[in-house]
């Protein structure tokens, strides 16, 4: 601990920490540089890229914009819990199925977003993935095998809902 | 077996990558480490007289100076033979000569008192004049950026800011020009880029007890980069190791080593401890770019549709740095020779510094430049003959038999397979080209239109005989005792699947299963050499060698099972067999009863004390073949906003054997997206205090978002049926070739819905809408 250090407990995972942080620490430095969660990725610091996706009590939260100690009292999901998840695991595996995975440097912020997707909304159109997905820049794969494997993962989730008409 | 190759299988980093559990270099933590940050020029063109260091070192920094490091001058990009590398950088410059370049390091206990000790250095700037444009900097009378940089070990002194030229003929041009029907010339130009890679340029450094380092980096070749440290630090290569990571995208950014690794190992060997150096989004913004280009391309055409001569002059803003502009002129030469048969044909290229940010290769590496003016000239050309698009392509097109050289004057290959008619003719069904109409023919506020164009790359710089860039990769291969086997090979992968290629290659001429071979972690100490992941040539070369040394491996096993079995050589394959043991086996084929399964060749070998099954080896093609490519966009101009959709495309390669279908098909959308960035939106252009407009933000750059490019249903994929005799199994490569017509076919189907012909890029709405409301003279 140095000066202006203050301890904190953060729930990470379902994990308690108990650490030391700087007032001005955000959650994205936090995970990474102290708590070694390496699948929330730096890609611009400034809430433009979504690489840094987490979930904070179970909403999209990008951790490069999120003070620290804002975060105490709340639940912190990173990618590696989600990827453990069973929403998680379709998804992984839709995305490994489809090609969706190049570089891969999006890719766990890809994971983190769809995954908050497909919380909300059982069987999103191409149209709701793609504004969900707004925020998560990809340069590798032009988005289209994302949104494809999306689309595979939440009909796998719900095999009932597809064949739900469609309403009007 | 059925052939691993061309199937659709995982990739092998797939879930670890998706899990975030695939190491970039941003995820390298060492114990003991410091955090490091660098101190940028707020000016395009300064002398730096004096850097007061104290604050920040009474803030516990330690500081890196221009005057802390060695006083050597080199490239970064020695993909190059020594004789042919231009030299112009040091690690960091007495001189700034562009806003954003490098001058200090710090590094610090945290990131955040980096950041905060950053803030106090003091620097004490003569300015200087700055020239921040091609025209500027020709002038004779503007301040020159260098009085001095170096070609291989010689010196030369600069009379201008011309960095490099160079002039290739060939044929007699003026005599073809003289035997035209009629001569079409234009001007094209293409801005600054960005490589938008997400993974930041990144780099850590732990010194060791002997003098040496090891290094983990954004690198797309561990070797170049362990070298040209040794070169600038003065230490034995034996001392130097350099670790290959997943990249976090590169597409050309990372051929050199990049700016910041000999920063960081700069600090690391001041301090004596680690150090973690990572770019920031906006540094990253201020390090790389790609050249912008002028070229006024003129053709001699006969009114049979033939050409008699082609002639393009290049002019191309380089930015402060010449990292690799005298082989760029070399490939945009070769790009446009290779294009068509011009039949006379003189290029003559000027590459110029500016005061801007130093430029490098980008996917394609001046191939979609040239594209997009030859690519625009045939369609005008063909609108003058009065003939059809497609049919003019088809008439000129250079395929087989004939010569390609793509990669410049000094690598030239037959070319041996070509998908060009099948792409031409299968995209025109597939777009419904037949539906095509004359512009004039349309009305109304939204109006559409059908544009094509061709491209293509090569796939490495290989060749008979050596040329001016150097090529050859590397591979070890060796069969565990449980006949699983293990692939250590140099070559890094951009995440487009090269990495699977060639295990899939291996495992096809090993007749071993995919799931059972691996790919090791690997270094600079453990391979061999491989020049670097550019020039499309991973799956080609670094498969290539792959294959090479999979060869001998299987020959040891047929050796080693025929001394088991006490049989001839000869008389043993090697197969695979579901119904035995792991499935690979040796059999005899006098007895096809006798055998055995590579588990067993292998664990026997080990007991016996015989040796690893194993061998390691470099290989060179011979050949550089080209991938082709063509794009069939169909897209709606509002004529009264001036924005331009995507309506549909399709997307054709000619990459030989497929590999990876799956992974090719995400290569080519995911260029597809990047292309119609190019070609509508991006601009990395720089203000005249010589910083970004952008200003180093990615959403102000108009990088694609999930809802900038076209739905899934609007693109298709198409891959022509070719077999390329000289690559591994018939693979040649494809990665490049798929940006390169993107943006022509886009320029093309705006014209055909509009009327109207947009020469320079990108083509904003804004830059359409003011074309579209000047007054017509001349559409074509
Ligand atoms: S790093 Fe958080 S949005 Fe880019
Ligand atoms: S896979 Fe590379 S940025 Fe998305």
């Amino acid at each position: 601990m140095t000066s202006g250090e203050t301890p904190v407990t953060l729930t990470v995972n379902h994990k308690t920490y108990r650490l030391f942080i700087n007032s001005s620490a955000l959650l994205l430095n936090v995970l990474r540089d102290q708590l070694n969660l390496m699948g929330t990725k730096y890609g611009c610091g400034i809430g433009e890229c979504g690489a840094c996706s987490v979930l904070i009590d179970g909403e999209l939260t990008l951790a490069c914009m999120t003070l620290a100690g804002t975060a105490v009292g709340h639940e912190i999901t990173t990618v590696e819990e989600v990827g453990e998840s069973p929403v998680g695991r379709v998804i992984t595996e839709k995305f490994l199925n489809h090609a969706a995975v190049q570089c891969g440097f999006c890719t766990p912020g890809m994971l983190v977003a769809a995954s908050s997707l497909l919380q909300e909304r059982a069987i999103p159109s191409e149209q709701e993935i793609r504004e969900h997905l707004r925020g998560n820049l990809c340069r590798c794969t032009g988005y289209a095998a994302l949104v494809k494997a999306i689309q595979d993962a939440a009909r796998e989730l719900h095999p009932d809902s597809e064949r739900r008409p469609h309403a009007g | 077996m059925m052939p691993e190759v061309g199937r659709k299988l995982p990739r092998k980093d797939g879930v670890a990558k998706i899990t975030g559990r695939e190491p970039y270099s941003h995820d390298i933590y060492l114990p003991h480490m410091l955090y490091a940050a660098v101190y940028r020029s707020p000016l395009a063109h300064a002398r730096i007289q004096h850097v007061d260091t104290s604050g920040a070192e009474a803030l516990g920094a330690v500081c890196l100076t221009p005057f802390d490091v060695p006083d050597f001058i080199y490239n970064e990009r020695i993909v190059s033979i020594p004789t042919k590398t231009y030299k112009d950088r040091r690690v960091l410059p007495t001189i700034a000569r562009h806003v954003g370049e490098a001058i200090v390091g710090v590094a610090a206990e945290t990131e955040e008192l980096a950041v905060r000790a950053l803030q106090q250095i003091r620097i004490d700037f003569e300015p200087l004049p700055a020239v921040l444009s091609t025209a500027e900097a020709l002038r004779s009378e503007s301040p020159k950026l260098y009085d001095r940089i170096w070609l291989g070990d010689r010196p030369i002194d600069m009379a201008n800011n011309i960095a490099v030229e160079r002039h290739i003929t060939e044929g007699d041009p003026d005599d073809g020009f003289r035997g035209a029907d009629f001569i079409v010339e234009r001007r094209y130009t293409t801005p600054r880029k960005y490589h938008g890679q997400m993974e930041t340029k990144a780099a850590v450094c732990q010194p060791l007890p002997n003098g040496g380092i090891n290094v983990w980096a954004t690198v797309q070749s561990i070797h170049n980069v362990r070298q040209v440290l040794g070169q600038i630090y003065d230490i034995p290569l034996s001392k130097i190791n350099v670790m290959k990571l997943a990249l976090g995208g590169s597409f050309g950014s990372s051929i050199q080593m990049n700016s910041i690794i000999p920063i960081c190992v700069g600090m690391a060997l001041k301090t004596g401890r680690p150090v973690k150096l990572v770019s920031p989004r906006e540094d990253d913004f201020y390090d790389h770019a790609h050249y912008q280009t002028e070229m006024v391309l003129t053709v001699g055409v006969k009114n049979d549709g033939t050409f008699s001569a082609a002639k393009m002059d290049v002019v191309a803003d380089i930015g402060a740095h010449h990292i690799q502009a005298d082989a760029l002129l070399g490939v945009m030469a070769g790009w446009l020779a290779s294009l068509y048969k011009w039949h006379n044909f003189q290029f003559d290229g000027k590459a110029v510094y500016t005061n801007k940010v130093p430029t490098c290769a980008l996917q394609g590496f001046g191939n979609h430049m040239v594209n997009f003016a030859v690519e625009q000239h045939l369609d005008i050309i063909a609108e003058m003959l009065g003939r059809d698009p497609v049919d003019l392509r088809l008439q000129n097109y250079i395929g087989e038999g004939d010569i390609f050289w793509g990669q410049g004057p000094s690598i030239k290959s037959v070319i041996q397979s070509c998908g060009v008619e099948e792409i031409l003719r299968e995209g025109s069904v597939r777009i419904g080209w037949n539906r095509r109409e004359k512009p004039v023919d349309k009305q109304g506020r939204y109006r559409r239109g059908l544009g094509v164009a061709r491209g293509f790359h090569t796939s490495g710089t290989g060749g008979p005989k050596p040329g001016d860039v150097i090529d050859y990769s590397s591979a070890t291969i060796k069969v565990n005792e449980d006949g699983t086997v293990d692939i250590l090979t140099p070559v890094v992968d951009h995440g487009g699947g090269t990495g699977e290629a060639i295990v899939k290659i291996v495992a096809d001429i090993l007749h071993v299963p995919y799931h059972m071979v691996e790919l090791s972690d690997v270094d600079t100490r453990t391979t061999g050499y491989d020049v670097a992941t550019h020039a499309t040539r991973g799956v080609y070369c670094g498969g290539g060698a792959a294959a090479h040394v999979a060869e001998k491996v299987h020959r040891q096993i047929l050796e080693t099972g025929a001394r088991i079995l006490q049989v001839p050589t000869d008389d043993v394959t090697l197969a695979h067999n579901e119904d035995y043991g792991t499935g690979t086996h040796v059999f005899t084929k006098s007895n096809p009863d006798r055998q055995l399964t590579l588990a067993e060749i292998a664990k026997t070998a080990q007991i016996n004390s015989w040796g690893t099954i194993a061998a390691t080896g470099s290989y060179r093609q011979q050949s550089a073949p080209p991938c082709f490519m063509g794009h069939f966009v169909e897209v709606e101009v509002d004529t009264e906003t001036g924005e331009v959709r995507i309506v549909r495309a399709v997307l054709l390669s000619d990459a030989g054997t497929v590999v990876n279908p799956d992974l090719l098909e995400g290569q080519l959308m995911g260029s597809f997206a990047r292309g119609v960035g190019f070609a509508l939106q991006e601009h990395s252009e720089t203000l005249p205090s010589g910083a970004l407009a952008h200003g180093g933000w990615l959403t102000d750059y108009r990088m694609s978002t999930s809802c900038d490019v076209p739905p899934s249903d609007a693109l298709e994929v198409y891959y022509a049926h070719t077999y390329e005799p000289t690559g591994p199994f018939g693979a040649k490569g494809v990665a490049e070739a798929s940006l390169s017509s993107v943006w022509s076919a886009v320029a093309n189907a705006i014209y055909n819905a509009v009327g109207v012909r947009m020469y320079d890029l990108p083509i904003t709405p804004e830059a359409l809408l003011e074309a579209l409301n000047a007054p017509h003279v001349l559409n074509v």
